[in-house]
């Protein structure tokens, strides 16, 4: 599913795995006409990552690379040449975005900086996603998504307290980092200057989604803490307790929906204790003691049951869902975008998560080849003509 | 009182440098979490966002015990502070037909209404886009709701939580093959708000270069969807079933936090390439056992990653997190410790990167906030002010903005129109 919101912006994304690529399939999606630049030969990372159809490899059907680079067009360019560098220019001159996550050991050794670029063009709107920064004691330290997440304050409160601290099962970082940069791009473009862009993937975390524990901390409020799943200093329930068939998270901030939880659950004697009437009391000193309550009766019910019963009484529960009822959630069906490829067949994967009425929708398009495009782009759009294609693909430029 | 809060606003708005969004308006109704943060990132960015409160039905983020003394009190809140900087406070009670007529009237000067309530709550209170769209055709309106504004779990009470749980991302933290847990923050709030922010500008870049205006349903079960790549399409490709698996990484090992010497302290280590081993084994001086065949390839420490952790474990016992970070990074490894929210504010690359600006506020003294840290070079955002005291500005706007009497202002506040 394509939008147009950004319709005739020209983005040139130099992207790996997911930061870069998914702030770039953020503006294809909505209309943006993208270029994935590659190294030759080898591609992007996300290309090994998987996962395969059908567990055979191959480096043109990674799950994670197919979802994340739909809707781009795809070019191989060598930047450790002089030659692969002034086509990087080249086509920057004829766009407003460069969006990239090359380290900045790399960037330095390449060159590939705002000074070197904005050359080509004074617009230029420029992104560069890295680890840590472009400033500060840390800019050249290496980090992954755990790393990432161990900074950014993910792994402190998730786990049991005596175990190790754990981080998402999926890498999460790089997606939050995607959004601040995309965000940031348009703004810049609508503030109407050309500019560098620094964003720390570490601080996607560390600031919009961590930033308040700060504060928090110093008052002495609602430290996180590894509490398995239990969260301390909420009134209990907020957690995930098992029920039928998986399990259900189970909440009620407000005093009526714990009320009306209790009436569906039948009223029981042990909620009349009078050491449960105070509901933060009761989930930080006897949480345990009375999940067995809850989950006796949960253990009755499946997830579709309870979730029916979330919604005719108005109680938060909400069923664990793992990923095939995700998918196969009907309401969440239009969401859901499919390309076909001669080589895979149909493939289908999460599209952007707004509706925009009003807005001409266009079909997805399968994520490139390798290479895919170099024609296009570089005879097509710079003016190359077959015959220097051939040898920059000799010469192994591109 | 007013007009020396005012003066010193002004002479703080002299000394920030104009951002990217100044010449913007926005009609703030989020309130919480979600709803909050756009308007909070907007304003950083230079918009003026005014938050548009009511005593009929505070933010909840204005209740919770007090820091100080034994009173609630709604300016108090510290993620308030946090979520809420930047913006001016109007009261308006909207079951009065004057405030929602004074609504109205605020729309016709502003570029983008936000608003998280209930699906269908603006409609029936008289807000819907149809009617703002009238008003003002080029206005960019963002709904965020939990589950968007139609179809089956529309009205499903959810939190934060509960769309982890339906979104799938539950489904995979949690020990290998134990439990799920949950996240301690509110992750889907976040990644809605962040995916309404650039569905925001992007329909504000829209409306630059064409005049139109756009209505944005925005759903945080499908913000936090859209990110669950690669376990989405492991069922897509394979149809397995993603569970919880611990710190384990698909394709790298070593991958994980290890113990440390200190109280609970962790380190996070994370080995990809050969070259990264290597930086590995020459940083812990070479212990016998890096040399053994079955750590000889990234195949084979994938293969026995649970005695690789181990072996690695007994190595960052012995020493604490920052050394090992220094040591590692040294030979071109990603290694940082696991860190707190104190160790983040006081750590040397966050405070020179300016990850918190120390924010007054007339309640409870200086503070520090967070910055959002989108460094745009040229036209870097800024924290302007403190979070708001309830209706501060309903002078300055309907007064100043829309020219009501003062007398009438006070008339209005009195009938509890604004309030």
């Amino acid at each position: 599913m394509t939008y147009s919101l950004l319709q005739g912006l020209r983005v040139v994304e130099l992207g790996e795995s997911v930061s870069a690529p998914y702030c770039a399939k953020l503006l294809a999606d909505m209309g943006a006409e993208v270029i994935k630049m590659e190294r030759p030969g080898v591609g992007d990372q996300a290309r090994e990552y998987g996962p395969f159809p059908g567990d055979e490899p191959h480096h043109e059907r990674s799950g994670l690379f197919l979802y994340l680079n739909a809707n781009k067009q795809g070019v191989t360019l060598d930047l450790e040449t002089p030659t692969g560098r002034e086509i990087l220019g080249d086509l920057l001159a004829q766009s407003q975005v460069f969006v990239h996550n090359l380290h900045p050991k790399e960037m330095d050794r390449l060159s590939v900086d705002y000074e070197h670029l904005s050359k080509h063009n004074e617009q230029l709107v420029m992104a560069s996603i890295t680890p840590f920064g472009l400033t500060g004691p840390y800019r050249n330290y290496k980090a992954y998504d755990i790393n990432l997440a161990a900074a950014g304050g993910i792994c402190e409160g998730l786990g049991s307290p005596d175990r190790e601290p754990l981080t998402f099962g999926t890498p999460q970082v790089g997606y939050f980092a995607a959004m601040a940069a995309a965000s940031s791009i348009v703004i810049a473009l609508l503030a109407g200057s050309g500019q560098h862009i620094d964003i720390a993937e570490v601080e996607a975390m560390a600031g919009i989604y961590n930033g308040p524990e700060a504060l928090m901390a110093v008052y002495q409020w609602r430290m996180t803490r590894r509490t398995g799943h239990h969260a301390l200093d909420f009134p209990y329930p907020n957690c995930i307790l098992r029920c039928k068939d998986g399990y259900i998270f189970v909440g009620s901030p407000e005093g009526r929906q714990w009320k009306k939880f209790l009436e569906i659950m039948g009223d029981p004697e042990w909620a009349k204790e009078p050491r449960f009437r105070n509901r933060t009391t009761m989930n930080n000193e006897y949480a345990d003691e009375v999940d067995g309550y809850v989950e006796e009766w949960l253990l009755k019910h499946t997830k579709a049951e309870l979730l029916d019963l979330a919604l005719e009484h108005r109680v938060p529960l909400a069923p664990v869902r793992n990923f095939d009822e995700v998918r196969n959630d009907e309401s969440l069906a239009d969401q859901f975008v499919a390309v076909d490829r001669s080589d895979t067949g149909p493939i289908s994967f999460a599209g952007p998560p707004y509706k925009l009425p009003g807005q001409a929708v266009s079909p997805p398009r399968p994520a490139p080849f390798l290479g895919q495009h170099n024609a296009d782009i570089y005879c097509e759009r710079l003016g190359y003509t077959k015959e220097e294609l051939v040898k920059l693909y000799q010469t192994g430029i591109i | 009182m007013n007009d020396r809060v005012s003066a010193q606003e002004n002479e703080q708005d002299q000394n920030t440098p104009e951002g990217p969004l100044s010449g913007y308006r926005v009609l703030d109704f989020g309130w919480v979490l979600a709803g909050a943060l756009p308007g909070m990132i907007l304003a950083d960015m230079g918009a003026e966002v005014l938050k548009v409160e009511t005593h009929q039905r505070m933010d909840y983020m204005r209740l919770g015990r007090p820091i100080v003394g034994d009173e609630p009190d709604p300016e108090q809140h510290p993620l308030f502070h946090n979520v809420n900087r930047g913006k001016l406070s109007i009261t308006l009670n909207t079951t009065k037909p004057e405030a929602v007529e004074l609504a109205k009237k605020l729309v016709a000067h502003c570029d983008v209404v936000i608003e998280n309530f209930s699906p269908g709550v603006m409609d029936r209170i008289g807000l819907g886009y149809e009617v703002l769209s009238a008003i003002k055709p080029g206005i960019v309106m963002a709904s965020i709701s939990s589950n968007g504004q139609s179809g089956p779990l529309r009205d499903l009470r959810a939190y934060a939580p509960s769309i982890g749980a339906l979104a799938g991302l539950d489904s995979t933290l949690g020990y290998d093959g134990e439990r799920p847990l949950g996240l301690k923050h509110a992750y889907a709030d976040i990644s809605g708000a962040l995916h309404s922010v650039f569905a925001v500008v992007s329909a504000l870049r829209q409306c630059k270069q064409t005049g139109q205006g756009q209505y944005i349903d925005l759903s945080m079960l499908r913000a936090t969807v859209a990110t669950m790549g690669a376990g989405l399409m492991e069922y897509e490709m394979t149809g397995r079933v993603m569970g919880t698996k611990g710190n384990h990484d698909p394709v790298m090992a070593p991958y994980g936090n290890y113990p440390c010497q200190g109280e609970d302290a962790w380190v996070s280590i994370a080995v990809r390439t050969d070259e990264e081993w290597r930086g590995l084994t020459e940083g812990m001086d070479n212990p016998p056992w890096c040399d053994e065949e079955k750590f000889a390839s990234r195949y084979s420490r994938l293969e026995n990653r649970r005695e690789l952790d181990d072996k690695l474990a007994e190595w960052t016992r012995q020493r604490p997190p920052e050394d090992i970070t220094e040591l590692l990074q040294s030979h071109g490894v990603a290694a940082i410790p696991v860190m707190g929210a104190e160790d983040r504010l006081f750590n040397p690359h966050f405070r020179a990167r300016g990850l918190y600006s120390d924010i007054e506020h007339p309640s409870l003294g200086a503070e520090p906030i967070y910055n959002i840290m989108w460094n745009l070079e040229r036209t870097p955002p800024s924290i302007r002010r403190h979070a708001p005291l309830m209706g501060e500005h309903n002078g300055q706007i309907f007064g100043g903005l829309l020219g009501v009497a003062e007398r009438e202002i006070a008339q209005l506040e009195e009938e509890q129109v604004l309030w």
